[in-house]
């Protein structure tokens, strides 16, 4: 565990045998029901052994990181993981890696130090614009109504034994007990133009039948470099339902930015 | 000398109780122990015992490695005797490489 900001966050290292490794990969997981082991099962080994030093950690309120009663806005998020990489991030710039708001982050913390980030992998995601906040708002009201039913966890305790309905009973804190709702819900999103600041290659990945991917064309307007791929027939879980089709396209995306060997 | 069993499943039923803390099983940790159906572990359990085995054994053991060999969905199918067979393997080639000067 490491401490930032007053809150404990669950962080793993994973590092390549040989040579040392020369470039640092941040892996960023989603909201509510998301964490880290959604990355670290599906591209954290690749990129290890593409020869990336692997940072994965559970947002703060997510997975076995501490639940802070409030302190979820954008910013709070981006705080964490600017103070994890000035601590634990090693030399930089840094590959940011985000799934859904993970990439939002991403995204944020890019446009206050654009100088640190060297490349970005959006899955399922889109920059702080008012129309994904909008997006945002409909999804967190849907969940809190979702995890308020008891029976919702009743089934999930069937379906996935005492300690999955113990997840999900902590997902469905995150959104009774804590401000994370209200203070997403509130959010302004910042002003477009500061977009411009990142600089760096940007590579966005959509499930073609996810609402996300409607708001590719914004994404695009707001940073023209970005590359972006649709995978046919794909929902939002993209990420963990498509685990060799997103390291394939991450692993070529990358040969060509950064002409790793092999 | 060969890595003793006894000791890894001794050092690993440690990691899973330390792991899944207040809420682990009430029923003895075996090799057979299924990592979801037995012992209820969630993917982001495997990933802190992962995290534990890393500090204890180095990244030798690399369980991000072992489970990319397997169907993610198999990753709850996991008994707790195949990751003591992984590590046991991983460790005596280890100790097999160092010995002939391999490594480091």
């Amino acid at each position: 565990m490491v401490r930032v900001n007053g809150v404990a966050l669950h962080v793993q290292t994973l590092t390549p045998a040989a040579p040392p490794a020369e470039r640092t990969a941040v892996l960023v997981h989603g909201l509510a029901s998301d964490t880290m082991a959604s990355w670290y099962f599906t591209l954290a080994y690749p990129l290890v052994e593409l020869g990336f030093r692997v940072l994965l950690l559970d947002l703060r309120g997510h997975g076995r990181s501490e639940r802070p009663a409030y302190g979820y806005a954008l910013d709070d998020f981006v705080d964490d993981l600017d103070a994890l990489l000035v601590s634990h991030g090693g030399p930089g710039p840094y590959h940011l890696f985000g799934n859904s708001f993970g990439g939002t982050i991403a995204y944020a913390y890019a446009v206050r130090h654009p100088d640190r980030v060297a490349g970005i992998v959006a899955v399922e995601s889109s920059p702080p614009t008012a129309a994904w906040f909008a997006r945002l708002r409909r999804r967190l009201a849907e969940l809190a109504a979702a995890v308020s039913e008891p029976r919702a966890l009743a089934t999930v305790g069937a379906r996935r034994g005492a300690r999955g309905a113990q997840r999900a009973r902590d997902a469905g804190r995150l959104l009774a007990e804590t401000t994370l709702r209200a203070e997403l819900s509130a959010a302004v999103p910042p002003d477009p133009a500061r977009f411009a600041a990142i600089g760096c290659p940007v590579l966005c990945l959509y499930g073609e039948r996810s609402h996300v991917a409607e708001l590719a064309g914004e994404t695009r307007r707001l940073l023209p470099q970005a590359r972006t791929q649709v995978f046919a027939g794909q929902k939002h879980s993209l990420l963990i339902d498509r685990p060799d089709e997103v390291r394939s396209a991450v692993t070529s995306w990358l040969r060509e930015q950064i002409h790793l060997g092999g | 000398m060969p890595v003793d069993t006894a000791t890894v499943i001794t050092d690993v039923t440690a990691m899973l109780r330390a792991v899944l803390g207040d809420v682990g099983p009430e029923d003895p940790i075996t090799a057979g122990s299924t990592f979801r159906d037995d012992l209820g572990m969630e993917s982001i359990d495997v990933v802190a015992l992962a995290g534990r085995l890393q500090a204890r054994y180095g990244a030798g053991v690399n369980l991000a490695q072992f489970v990319a060999t397997l169907d993610p969905a198999s990753v709850g199918g996991l008994r707790v005797g195949q990751l003591v067979d992984h590590i046991v393997v991983s460790l005596n080639e280890r100790d097999r490489n160092v010995a002939d000067g391999l490594l480091p």
